[in-house]
């Protein structure tokens, strides 16, 4: 009797907790100063959103998200951070601190950004069947927030892991708003990455090759 | 018919619990820290000790230091004293002063102890202690906002910010002790009193240097009494910090239900076991990690404020 009363807010506050600490983790992507913890927040947030996908699929007893769920602990938890690491490893330099602004200002900066997604997005009079209310919010403000890290650093391994992880917000969105959504349309979402991964990694590489560095903050010079 | 306190009994008790164990905490860290270095360290009582032989001692003044100097840590002491009154420290339920001021009015009081303290050590004209009390003031002022927004957290769980209603509320049940916006609260505030109690990664308790130090300089002009009365008080905010975490966010059990003497007495050995309990943490924290260099203690701030915010943001939208 008492789990049948307490299991809906046990879900909601679990979901709650998971969405959060994907737009927390997205948080300390910005923060973090090298890019191989970069990428290993981003294995790790891409960890969160399938745990948050398997959730929703226990949930609702979604068959086809688990396939989703399953798809993304390989792509994003394992090959996607061992492609770029692996790319790090050729490049041999590793960047410290290409942040555009110190930190604090940064996170400051982020955080109003995600504040704006926060209110804009999270009072729209929608109401989603999967998720609890503040998934959306927290979604968006994640996207964002990841939109800031492409912005505000300035590395080419930084952007690529901040693109990524604007995907896990779009992913999380998905989950708000169409977790019914066919397995083919799902899939095509996760091959849309797969794509952008091997362009990145051209980007990346070639980038290295005609700047012997990881930094974008050469592009504005003249060549000659 | 069991043998009651009377309200005020216990009200003084929860000072006098504070006053008189709060050096213990204290010395229970700093022996617990030693032994997690290898070290032998500290006898437990060692505090004591030391405020003993710091009272015996004489009073040497700075020659430009006027009256203030030697107010500051009187003022100081007599704030922390005040501060027990209003949160729970061994009752669970409001003793009749516990209404005079919420947890703002408790942030006020430490704010003004630590502003007495800063004015004491800008007194002297001794680089190092103004050097000191600047930076506490600096850095006390940038923590600011995260105390308020977990208040504001607070007040928008409970619908008020007493201190009381917030302990019954984690009481209450464990599910909403483990919703996201109480949880993000917690962790702000427990960056906050790694803030407040002077702990790595903002500055080292033990440490020697003076460039290093924020707090600790602060009190390097005192000598005999008033900078036993400085220590004191510095153990008394310390475990002040300890109840509000513990008795009021994350652990509010064991408290007297009533005042009964036998239950009242009974709470202050689990009071002060749940506050060395998170004293061991604190040890921990202070050993794994290296503390920040002094401007990169703003990114710890904006990493308390950023938690404290999302808490705040968590609960208006519907997740509190």
């Amino acid at each position: 009797m008492l789990a049948a009363v307490t299991a809906p807010t046990t879900f909601r506050d679990g979901a709650d907790a998971l969405t959060l600490l994907v737009l927390l983790t997205e948080f300390a992507m910005l923060r973090s100063s090298l890019s191989r913890s970069q990428v290993r927040l981003y294995a790790f947030q891409s960890l969160v959103v399938t745990a948050l996908a398997a959730l929703v699929a226990a949930r609702h007893g979604l068959g086809d998200l688990y396939v989703i769920a399953g798809l993304t602990l390989v792509l994003k938890v394992v090959l996607v951070p061992w492609i770029i690491l692996r790319v790090l490893r050729d490049a041999g330099t590793e960047l410290a601190g290409s942040h555009r602004l110190g930190v604090a200002t940064m996170v400051l900066i982020a955080l109003a950004v995600s504040i704006f997604g926060f209110f804009t997005i999270g009072s729209m009079p929608f109401h989603s069947s999967s998720l609890p209310r503040p998934a959306l919010g927290l979604s968006v403000a994640e996207i964002l927030v990841a939109f800031m890290i492409v912005v505000l650093r300035a590395d080419v391994v930084s952007q690529a892991a901040g693109f990524f992880s604007l995907e896990n917000g779009v992913s999380v969105t998905s989950l708000v708003v169409a977790s019914g959504l066919p397995l083919v349309v799902e899939t095509a979402f996760l091959f849309d990455l797969v794509v952008a991964v091997v362009v990145f990694g051209i980007l990346m590489r070639v980038h290295h090759r005609r700047t012997d560095t990881l930094s974008t903050g050469v592009l504005d010079r003249l060549r000659g | 018919m069991a043998v009651e306190f009377a309200p005020a009994e216990s009200q003084a008790l929860q000072v006098l619990t504070i006053v008189a164990l709060a050096p213990l905490v204290s010395g229970f860290i700093a022996h617990v820290e030693a032994r997690l270095q290898g070290r032998r360290g500290p006898r437990v009582l060692q505090v004591y000790y030391d405020l003993a032989k710091l009272f015996s001692k004489e009073t040497l003044v700075p020659e430009d230091a006027g009256w203030v100097f030697v107010a500051g840590p009187i003022f100081a002491f007599a704030c922390y004293l005040l501060v027990p009154l209003l949160i729970p420290v061994l009752t669970n339920f409001p003793l009749p002063l516990g209404y005079m001021g919420d947890i703002m009015g408790g942030g006020f009081i430490l704010g003004l102890a630590g502003f007495s303290v800063a004015l004491a050590a800008a007194e002297t004209n001794a680089p190092y202690a103004q050097l000191g009390s600047s930076r506490a003031m600096t850095f006390g002022a940038l923590i600011e906002p995260s105390i308020l927004f977990v208040t504001f957290t607070v007040a928008i769980i409970t619908g008020t910010d007493l201190p009381y209603f917030q302990a019954a509320a984690s009481r209450a049940s464990v599910a909403a002790a483990l919703r996201p916006a109480h949880l993000l609260a917690v962790l702000a505030f427990f960056l906050v009193v790694l803030n407040d109690t002077g702990r790595i990664p903002v500055e080292s308790p033990a440490s020697t240097t003076e460039l290093g130090m924020i707090d600790e300089g602060r009190t390097l002009e005192h000598s005999g009494p008033l900078f036993a009365v400085l220590r004191w008080a510095s153990s008394m905010k310390q475990l002040i910090l300890y109840v509000i975490l513990i008795n009021v966010f994350t652990a509010p059990w064991g408290l007297a239900g009533s005042e009964r003497i036998g239950s009242v007495l009974l709470a202050i050995p689990i009071f002060i076991g749940k506050a060395m309990a998170v004293g061991v943490i604190f040890a921990v924290i202070d050993n794994s990690f290296s503390k920040l260099r002094l401007f990169k203690i703003t990114e710890f701030m904006a990493a308390a404020f950023l938690i404290a915010m999302l808490a705040v943001l968590v609960s208006i939208l519907g997740g509190g």
